[in-house]
């Protein structure tokens, strides 16, 4: 335990000074006030800058908050996930490569301890800058459209973290059993794409897939209680989430870190 | 013209400043990391004005790959 | 006593055998050196020591004095190490400490400690980014140190440094013997003949002479007569090639080496010997062969 809280305060002090702390977060916090204000303004926006043709009335239905903060969501899912998933994909991967991996592995330090400090630190950065920036938007939206019930936004809130961690595992595993950052982030996104594309598709074929997670979130945001399959999403995810973390500790453990240098 | 300085009073400053304030920090926040580095991937002077003129993506795409990993 | 002691350890890469058969003991407060070209293997060696590299086949075995992660009781110094630029060096030294153990007080403590004896205290608070080679090499050696390992594996430790470097980081490894055992790998004699007790000398992952610095240097200290002449010797070569004083004989054109048993037997019938004085002799010298003739060869 006292090795793991090293390492996870290695980790925490190097995004620190690297200001991932600082700017990823903002970055949340700015996509998600961006979504109500844009949706309140855009009425004005408009009429003030369209080409619409002079004594046109625009009529456009001003949106709910429900559709406010899914279309918040939406932005997470593309910007904020890309970010996420580009600023930690090097998260072992590039201490492999910069030869700082055999320098820790050669102390006494357990592969679950080095993997597990990296993965619990990548997803409260990940959870925290999300849960800002949704607060944010929530705040924004509130303020600006109407309001919105408490559990609704929790709830969706709880579920859209459970997607992020799936995915930022699914990084941080391909980080540490391939030895290209660009490639772990090209996996886990193409990844990502395919499950987010099958759940808007196929969403009866994939009812337990973590992609679905993202429509369960969006969809508890309208309705204000779970859909069908919620449950079943909610299960598989978390289960794949461990499933992934353990094979790749094993793969990780049974990897050789130093390369042939000749 | 009047029109729009009249509609730009409507606006609601309180509101609109936090967006202003964060796309500064993101920007001053980048601009200091990119001065402080000794070598960043690439040339700095076009990270420079990559940072300062892209309003949200410049310091985002400057974080994600000005940098070298190890520094 | 060995620390660590290898049984026909082998590693294999694809069709390349990087480690032959290799049986390797390291006494415990010996400093052993692993001599050889680059490409001999000697990298491959000390990574399966560490546990970094797993051998394709045979067995290391860690003194039953010291049970559990082998790790605990090692410090490695790769032949570059590499280290988390945005530390300084004292943070990574405590870093390493408290990764092997150590509680944050006394991790702080050794580290500094470390650090003062490699030379590194004016410049701990700096960032390793800004580190020299020199300095990369000493704080490799801190970190390497600072959790009081039983042995320290150092690879290549002064080859990437200019003369400078290369006699202080020697100089430390003199005094570091008296508080560990050492290993380490070089593909220069000099070095290897300076602070080893031990030597392994190495050629395309096979072990090609091994024994004390000592008693290699006796072994490969063998009376020789270097005979220089006007006229081609290859035919008077051939008459004493089975002479029972003679060892072994280098012939090329005007000149001959030859390695014998005894050297006054030697020299009283070589310099009888009318056959040889036809020859018309340039130069008729008696010597020792060293230690540097054999690794010349291994080298070639």
């Amino acid at each position: 335990m006292q090795q793991w809280k090293v390492l996870f305060r290695k980790e925490l002090k190097e995004s620190l000074r690297n200001y991932k702390w600082l700017w990823i977060p903002v970055v949340f916090v700015l996509l998600g006030i961006t979504q109500p204000l844009t949706s309140y303004y855009f009425a004005d926006i408009i009429e003030q800058f369209g080409a619409l043709p002079e004594g046109a009335i625009v009529d456009i239905p001003p949106p709910t908050s429900a559709e406010v903060l899914a279309g918040t969501l939406g932005q997470f899912n593309q910007i904020g996930l890309l970010v996420l998933v580009l600023a930690f994909m090097g998260t072992v991967a590039a201490e492999k490569n910069d030869g700082t991996l055999i320098m820790v592995l050669a102390k006494p330090v357990a592969h679950f301890n080095y993997l597990t400090a990296k993965w619990v630190h990548v997803l409260v950065l990940a959870v925290s800058s999300f849960l800002l920036g949704y607060a944010a938007a929530v705040y924004y939206t509130i303020l600006l459209i109407g309001s919105i019930s408490f559990s609704q936004v929790v709830i969706s809130a709880l579920v859209y973290c459970l997607w992020l961690c799936f995915v930022m595992t699914l990084a941080v595993c391909l980080s540490a059993l391939l030895n290209s950052s660009g490639l772990a982030a090209f996996a886990t996104l193409a990844t990502a794409l395919i499950l987010s594309i099958a759940s808007i598709y196929a969403p009866d074929l994939v009812k337990g897939s973590p992609g679905m997670l993202t429509v369960y979130s969006e969809q508890y945001l309208y309705a204000g209680e779970p859909e069908d399959g919620f449950w079943l999403g909610v299960i598989v995810t978390a289960g794949l989430i461990f499933i992934m973390m353990s094979a790749a500790i094993y793969l990780f453990k049974n990897q050789e870190a130093a390369k042939n240098a000749g | 013209m009047n029109e729009l300085i009249a509609s730009l009073q409507e606006v609601n400053w309180p509101l609109i400043a936090p967006l202003f304030l964060l796309s500064l920090i993101l920007m001053i926040t980048a601009l200091v990391d990119c001065l402080k580095r000794g070598q960043t991937n690439g040339p700095k002077i076009l990270w420079i004005l990559v940072i300062v003129f892209i309003n949200f993506f410049g310091p985002i795409v400057y974080f994600l790959f000005g940098r070298r990993n190890n520094e | 006593m060995n620390l660590i002691e290898t049984k026909g350890l082998a590693k294999q890469f694809n069709e390349t055998a990087a480690v032959k058969d290799l049986n390797l003991s390291v006494r415990e407060g010996a400093c052993t050196a692993l001599l050889g070209p680059n490409g001999a293997g000697k990298t491959t060696a000390l990574n399966m020591l560490t546990g970094l590299m797993k051998p394709t086949q045979g067995t290391i075995h860690f003194h039953a004095n010291y049970p559990g992660d082998r790790r605990e009781y090692l410090g490695y110094l790769p032949q570059h190490p590499k280290f988390f630029g945005w530390m300084s060096g004292l943070e990574y030294v405590t870093f390493a400490a408290q990764l092997a153990g150590l509680e944050k007080e006394e991790a702080i403590a050794r580290a500094k400690e470390m650090l003062d004896l490699v030379g590194l205290t004016d410049n701990r608070a700096k960032k390793t980014a800004g580190y020299s080679g020199g300095m990369k090499q000493r704080l490799g050696i801190a970190q390497a140190l600072v959790h009081s390992p039983k042995m320290i594996m150092l690879d290549e430790p002064v080859s990437a440094l200019d003369p400078i470097g290369r006699r202080e980081i020697l100089e430390l490894m003199k005094e570091l013997k008296k508080r560990t055992s050492i290993l380490f790998s070089t593909h220069v004699l000099h070095d290897a003949e300076e602070v080893s007790d031990d030597i392994y000398i190495m050629k395309k992952g096979e072990v090609v002479a091994e024994g004390s610095l000592v008693s290699l240097q006796e072994k490969y200290r063998q009376p020789a007569i270097v005979i220089e002449t006007e006229r081609n010797l290859a035919d008077w070569a051939q008459l004493i090639e089975d002479k029972a004083w003679l060892r072994h004989m280098k012939t090329e054109e005007t000149k001959a080496t030859l390695t014998v048993e005894n050297i006054e037997n030697a020299r009283t019938e070589l310099l009888n010997d009318a056959s040889l004085q036809q020859l018309n002799i340039v130069k008729f010298e008696v010597m020792k062969t060293s230690l540097e003739d054999l690794f010349m060869q291994v080298m070639n």
